[in-house]
């Protein structure tokens, strides 16, 4: 028996099992993973204030932080159900069976695919693989890259691998089709990348410095977009061109390209081939909520937080007893909005547990959460914002619709 | 490679081609889809394919219902063997 039980080991989950432990509980962390950080684990970056964010010292720092408190981990362990029996959730994990009466998802998000003829040859990943490949394992994806779907996260983990010493050959669209969503349209990636620019600095503006402020942006906003594209730190970036086709024999061997108008259609004739030994295709984020649509958690779909979430409040407590949300599972946002989550659920859980006196403290820590928020460096959503306050609107109508009942 | 030739579920080999098909000839949702081709159905769970099989689904939909996830999750989400399922263990 647990005090708590946390599933997800990235920076909420983390983070929360330090607060609860910080406050005398006994909890324990479960992780399919066989380390610590999650998707935290990826990131490296270059900050506003010219700090290095590496992902692996924030895991280990938060990870050390949490043993020393007296935390469990169980790595490598998938649980693969949840159920609320007898005033207790019950976790399936493959190789045991555990119980507690407060229950933390900090699942995190997956990464949407996008369907393109090919992407079952060997070579071709999702583009948080070639990110962890490289950052984590230091294993290079392969020599020369193409990234295929343009978004923040796409876009930053192009760097890193140029930072890795892994060519980008170029960064360019899918071509659309009924899988396909507005990552396949030039005129709405164009648009959201603008939207990045006017939000808080992004790492379109800092990583690409003086270039991006200036000619590049200037560029994608006077003449729509050239057709051959632009460049961001070498990488060639290409609004106009979709890839037809991933080419190969037995592995990837380059891709097909071609030009498309602003409405997303083939130019018949503008095909090319651009050689490749590994693909990323990158469909962005969508929160990873698998247990708590099992547990029985009324959602909500909020396009601006990545998809459906789990109604929740700003304690972060879902509709059901004892269970608890944190991180992207709720939206998808950056590592430091997940850790001020973490902080929070984690503190709900010790209140759920009997200490005392937590109530301004929680207080506080929703506060540093929009804080966080606002001075977030990289938005995965311009309307982030909007997002909250809609799950906030539907928590509120739905404890209204209880108390009516 | 022809874009209909473009496989959605790996695990099932379900093309897109199939997928159209299917959606075009009984106009279902997303759910039918899924037990007709058994698209989603195979060893990973529908982790890959989910929100593809999703989309095919939905572009025929007037609206997306804002409150109900498409396709249902169902335990277990992660595969399991079938000695940890059945309490065999060695």
């Amino acid at each position: 028996m647990h005090n708590g039980i946390i599933i997800g080991a990235g920076p909420a989950g983390l983070t929360a099992a330090v607060t609860c432990a910080e406050n005398g509980l006994d909890v324990i962390v479960l992780d399919e993973y066989m380390r610590a950080g999650g998707r935290l684990l990826g990131q490296l970056y270059e900050q506003p204030d010219g700090k290095w964010w590496n992902g692996i010292k924030e895991s280990e720092r938060l990870f050390q932080q949490a043993v020393d408190l007296g935390v469990q981990f169980r790595f490598g362990t998938a649980v693969s159900n949840i159920e609320y029996l007898d005033d207790m959730w019950v976790i399936y994990t493959e190789k045991e069976v555990l119980q507690t009466s407060n229950l933390l998802l900090a699942t995190g998000a997956a990464e949407s695919p996008v369907p393109v003829p090919g992407w079952t040859l060997p070579g071709v990943m999702s583009v948080g693989a070639a990110q962890v490949m490289t950052n984590v394992h230091r294993v290079k994806p392969g020599e020369r890259g193409v990234i295929i779907g343009i978004n923040v996260l796409s876009a930053a983990i192009a760097m890193e691998l140029q930072l890795a010493g892994v060519e980008v050959a170029s960064l360019t669209l899918p071509r659309m089709s009924e899988v396909t969503d507005v990552e396949a349209h030039p005129k709405e990636v164009m648009d959201s990348l603008l939207h990045v620019s006017h939000m808080a600095p992004s790492p379109f503006v800092k990583l690409g410095s003086k270039f991006m402020k200036g000619d590049f942006m200037k560029k994608m906003g006077a003449a729509f977009y050239p057709k051959n594209g632009v460049k961001m730190w070498d990488i060639p970036i290409q609004l106009r061109k979709a890839v037809i086709e991933i080419y190969g024999e037995n592995q990837v061997e380059g891709v097909t390209l071609a030009t498309i108008n602003s409405k997303g259609d083939v130019v018949p004739g503008t095909e090319e081939n651009i050689a490749a030994d590994f693909v990323c295709i990158a469909g962005g984020l969508y929160p990873l909520a698998e247990l708590a649509a099992i547990a029985g958690c009324p959602f909500y779909l909020v396009e601006e937080l990545g998809g459906y979430v789990p109604l929740h409040s700003e304690e972060m407590e879902t509709t059901l007893d004892g269970l608890y949300v944190a991180g992207n599972i709720t939206g998808i946002e950056g590592a430091k909005v997940a850790a001020a989550q973490g902080h929070v659920a984690g503190l709900s859980i010790a209140r759920n547990n009997g200490i005392r006196s937590l109530d301004y403290k929680i207080m506080d820590a929703i506060q540093h959460v929009k804080t966080t928020r606002d001075h977030a460096y990289i938005q995965f959503h311009p309307q982030i914002q909007k997002g909250r306050s809609k799950i906030q609107d539907q928590w509120n109508t739905y404890q209204r619709n209880v108390q009516e009942v | 490679m022809q874009k209909n030739n473009m496989i959605i579920c790996r695990c099932e080999e379900v093309t897109y081609a199939d997928l159209k098909k299917t959606k075009e000839k009984y106009n279902c949702t997303a759910r039918e889809l899924k037990l007709r081709t058994r698209a989603g159905m195979g060893y990973c769970g529908g982790r890959t394919c989910r929100s593809a099989v999703d989309k095919i689904a939905s572009s025929l939909e007037k609206q997306k219902e804002k409150d109900i996830i498409p396709l249902k999750y169902q335990p277990p989400v992660r595969p399991v063997s079938f000695a940890d399922l059945g309490g065999e263990h060695k």
